[in-house]
């Protein structure tokens, strides 16, 4: 298994895509923080009044729906690749063993996923106090880091979740436009349009969107529909529905 | 040694494989033969354990491929040299593939320099050639040194140094004790680096044979010339032999040329040529597979 995680974990190293994402999010958190300094600069100029009004400068509400997709997009590209180029056959000869196949990538894809969402959020965070200083709320986000780390735990955790539901699609659909499109729709539209469901079940339904279960999860959304624990809940099962339907695609149908 | 049992392999209408059994023992090169869409890469497929037979069993050292704890040291298999990530380096490619099953880097570069591909190890394996990419095909399939050796139609794209290259490969591995199956469309290509050949068609086995064997069976007549053909003709019709004649010769069926000579001598018929002729291999092939050959060009204007 160790031979296999390892060859998973240079595999990842050795594709350019790796380094594009990562450079993406990057290119995300510069721009979240150049917003965050405008917004601040703006709030400096403004009565107090208008002062009230203001959301926080906090670049990771900029940075984290993108970097989900990215990571979203590094998960799938680690086995679409594959199959768009042919090299899952290249690779199922080498570990014919599929389920080690797929706990190795899912164990690199989850780790990967880790370690760029603890930095993203934590720089986005640490970028955040820099800029608002000693400001007070609304523009500062947070009073301290204590107070910030349920919802910084709350970001990492869907970050991950949507590296591992991109590694699943991608497993499922075999096509790297199939799993982007899926993700584009998971992340971006589907929410949009729950929206136009009757009440309650515009509420109900867009509460497990993938989008705002980080929110609930930390708790920070006021009166959410979901306590974290049922935010957590659905998050497992995200992850359960993905991996498992890309585990049936892989073990069932021929290479 | 390669075992495939009574597999057969349906594709939704097509049956690629049909009924197929065949063995290829360790120390010579098998060759499997067949037209397009025979079911050659369909049993590779499955003897690799990439595509589930429908029915029957594909073994490797009696073993399913799928059982096999890091098989690239029992089997090393060249499928399709383009199955390849473009991006990464011809390095990296196989890093990678040593690496799933526990091969250290240090052999790597040494199957790189065995293949000829050390001067473009850092190169993407998306810009290297199709015979490059062949190459780095069998150097993914010598890494773990194994003891079978699965190659499917590896000259392709090659050119003329590396086709010799491959071929002696081929008949290295095999004289080393190895088990080595390798496909092919032409039988002049094999018939230069097969011992034996397996022939498909439609999925179902057309002949299992050695080389020698093929060409014995396929022996077709001796071409006979005499100042006195019509003498000879009687003679031979005699012993129970057919001649027919044309342009001055005699093509004779039913004896062979020994017979034919010993039996001119008794009988004081002079003969001035005697010779065997058989059908070449390429023939041989084409009137076996006949029957079976499912995507055939229209021939016009014959
Ligand atoms: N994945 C697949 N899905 C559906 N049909 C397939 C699949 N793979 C192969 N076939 C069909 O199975 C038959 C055998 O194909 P196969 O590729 O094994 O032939 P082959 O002997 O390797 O031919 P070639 O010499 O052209 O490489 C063909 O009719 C082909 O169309
Ligand atoms: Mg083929």
């Amino acid at each position: 298994m160790t031979d296999v995680l390892n060859s998973e974990w240079l595999k990842l190293r050795s594709v350019r895509s790796t380094t594009y994402v990562l450079l993406a999010i990057a290119v995300a958190l510069l721009g979240g923080a150049l917003v965050s300094y405008l917004m601040t600069a703006d709030w400096d100029t403004s009565p107090p009044d208008l002062q009230q009004k203001f959301g926080a400068a906090d670049p990771g509400v900029m940075v984290v729906p993108f970097a989900q997709f990215c990571l979203g997009v590094l998960g799938a590209l680690a086995i679409t690749s594959e199959y768009g180029s042919g090299m899952i056959r290249t690779a199922l000869v080498s570990v014919p063993r599929r389920k080690a196949y797929l706990l190795a990538k899912t164990v690199v894809v989850a780790g990967v996923s880790l370690v760029v969402a603890l930095v993203t959020t934590l720089l986005a965070y640490q970028a955040g106090e820099l800029i608002t200083g000693d400001r007070p709320r609304p523009i500062s986000a947070y009073d301290s880091f204590g107070d910030a780390v349920p919802t910084l735990l709350a970001n990492t955790a869907s970050l991950v979740l949507l590296g591992l539901v991109g590694l699943g699609l991608g497993f499922l659909l075999r096509s790297t436009a199939g799993a982007l499109v899926t993700l584009c729709g998971l992340l971006f539209v589907l929410p949009t349009l729950t929206l136009l469901l009757p009440y309650p079940w515009n509420d109900r339904v867009y509460s497990v969107m993938l989008p705002v279960l980080a929110p609930q999860l930390s708790g920070e959304l006021p009166d959410p529909p979901l306590s974290p624990v049922g935010a957590g809940l659905v998050m497992i099962a995200y992850l359960v529905l993905a991996l498992g339907a890309g585990a049936a695609a892989l073990l069932r149908r021929d290479a | 040694m390669i075992e495939v049992r009574q597999l057969t392999k349906r594709y939704r209408t097509t049956r690629a494989v049909d009924g197929l059994s065949f063995e290829v023992k360790p120390g010579y090169v098998a060759g499997f033969l067949g037209p397009n869409g025979a079911g050659k890469s369909t049993t590779m497929r499955a003897v690799l354990g990439l595509d589930r037979p429908t029915s029957g069993e594909a073994l490797v050292d009696g073993r399913r491929y799928a059982d096999i704890r890091r098989p690239m040291h029992h089997v090393g298999a060249l499928l399709d040299a383009g199955a390849v990530h473009g991006g990464r380096s011809a390095y990296d490619h196989l890093r990678v593939l040593a690496r799933s099953n526990g091969i250290k880097d240090r052999r790597v570069v040494a199957t790189l320099e065995q293949v000829g591909l050390a001067g473009v190890a850092d190169r993407r394996v998306g810009s290297l050639s199709l015979g490059m990419k062949q190459r780095l095909g069998v150097a993914a399939a010598l890494l773990g040194d194994p003891g079978v050796l699965l190659f499917d139609e590896p000259v392709n794209g090659l050119d003329p140094e590396g086709i010799r290259w491959i071929r002696h490969l081929m008949r290295d591995l095999a004289r080393e004790g190895r088990t080595v199956l390798v496909s092919s469309h032409l039988m002049s290509e094999m018939a230069l680096t097969a011992d034996r050949v397996i022939v498909i068609g439609r999925g179902k086995l057309i002949l299992e044979a050695s080389m020698q064997d093929l060409q014995e069976k396929f022996k077709k007549d001796v071409l006979v010339r005499s100042t006195t053909p019509d003498a000879l003709v009687a003679v031979l019709t005699a012993a129970g032999a057919t001649a027919r004649s044309e342009d001055g010769a005699l093509f004779v069926q039913g004896l062979d040329a020994p017979d034919i000579a010993d039996l001119a001598a008794r009988h004081r018929i002079p003969i001035h040529e005697l010779t065997p002729r058989s059908a070449s291999l390429e023939d041989a092939y084409l009137e076996l597979t006949e029957e079976s050959v499912e995507y055939r060009t229209k021939e016009t204007g014959r």
